[in-house]
């Protein structure tokens, strides 16, 4: 059953969805930036469901309540998703690094470096050399078949493997963990 | 009155083969681990009661681990005895030894083929 909605009920939308944004913002310590688009997430949605509101079931104020924390939950999973996958708050290029004359942390970054050296890994190509020496010298302490599994699975999984006839995926896993146990042992740092 | 606390005896979390490989790969020559205190043929027998399935399962792993990297020239394996069912069971780091490289290009050439 559809129930209209007055002026007043439309400020009291507004109003909680501000708040629920602003916690949700602080409690995700989110750039402060994001406030608009997280309260226009908030909005969008409960406008979307409130054709399903009735007002003889419940207040509009619960209603809203339980649209804006189901839909805080979703948004707060989509940032710790994105967090795990890429750090723990997302940098831009055009960033302007502090006291630096207005240069961007783009500018620090070279373009030979790689998208690794975004997030912080080590670009250095001497290390980067010595890591390859690691990598020959632990591979040389394998026997031949691990070193050929190594090889191949440069370029496939051990899923593909199993499926080729290389052997059932059960070993293929078993060989791999005993390779990364080897390579450990000899001192080859994993990447 | 004093009261003298007894002595506990120190409870140690027993070593993973994951934890040995790993100091094998970063010690320096000269360091030692004690990578078992027992005795070892009782305590990974199938039969025994010394250990839970899960450790005498692991400790072989250990045991095993440790005899490889024995013969790859990565440590030196002893034992302390301390009676006569109880051992400790020492790794000492060697200089890692100077392995043949195997070129990763050939490795990964040879594959493609």
């Amino acid at each position: 059953m559809h129930s209209s909605i007055s002026q007043v009920d439309l400020q009291i939308l507004l109003h909680e969805a501000d708040i629920a944004a602003r916690r949700l913002v602080r409690q995700l310590r989110l750039p402060r930036a994001d406030l608009d688009d997280v309260r226009q997430d908030l909005l969008v949605d409960l406008i979307a469901r409130l054709p399903a509101y009735d007002a003889e079931r419940g207040t509009l104020g619960a209603f809203a309540g339980a649209i804006l924390t189901n839909r805080a939950t979703r948004i707060a999973n989509k940032a710790k998703r994105e967090r795990r996958m890429y750090g723990a708050t997302p940098i831009s290029l055009d960033e302007v690094i502090p006291e630096s004359d207005g240069l961007t942390r783009g500018d620090l970054i070279a373009e030979a470096d790689g998208l690794s050296a975004l997030f912080g890994q080590p670009a250095d190509a001497f290390a980067a050399a010595e890591h390859r020496l690691d990598v020959e010298r632990g591979l040389g302490s394998l026997e031949p078949a691990d070193g050929a599994l190594c090889a191949a699975l440069s370029r496939t999984t051990v899923d593909r493997l199993a499926a080729g006839g290389h052997g059932a995926r059960s070993s293929l896993y078993r060989r791999v963990k005993d390779i990364r146990l080897a390579l450990t042992a000899i001192g080859v740092r994993a990447a | 009155m004093n009261v003298i606390a007894p002595r506990l005896p120190a409870v140690r979390k027993p070593l993973t083969e994951i934890d040995l490989c790993g100091w094998v790969g970063q010690a320096a020559p000269g360091d030692i681990l004690e990578y078992h205190r027992g005795f070892l043929a009782l305590d990974t027998m199938p039969q025994g009661t010394r250990l839970a399935e899960r450790e005498r399962t692991e400790l072989a792993r250990v045991a095993r681990r440790a005899w490889w990297a024995a013969e790859r020239g990565l440590i030196h394996l002893v034992q302390r005895r301390h009676r006569s069912d109880d051992y400790s069971y020492l790794a000492i780091a060697r200089p890692k030894p100077k392995l043949a490289s195997v070129s990763l290009c050939s490795l990964l050439l040879a594959e493609a083929a």
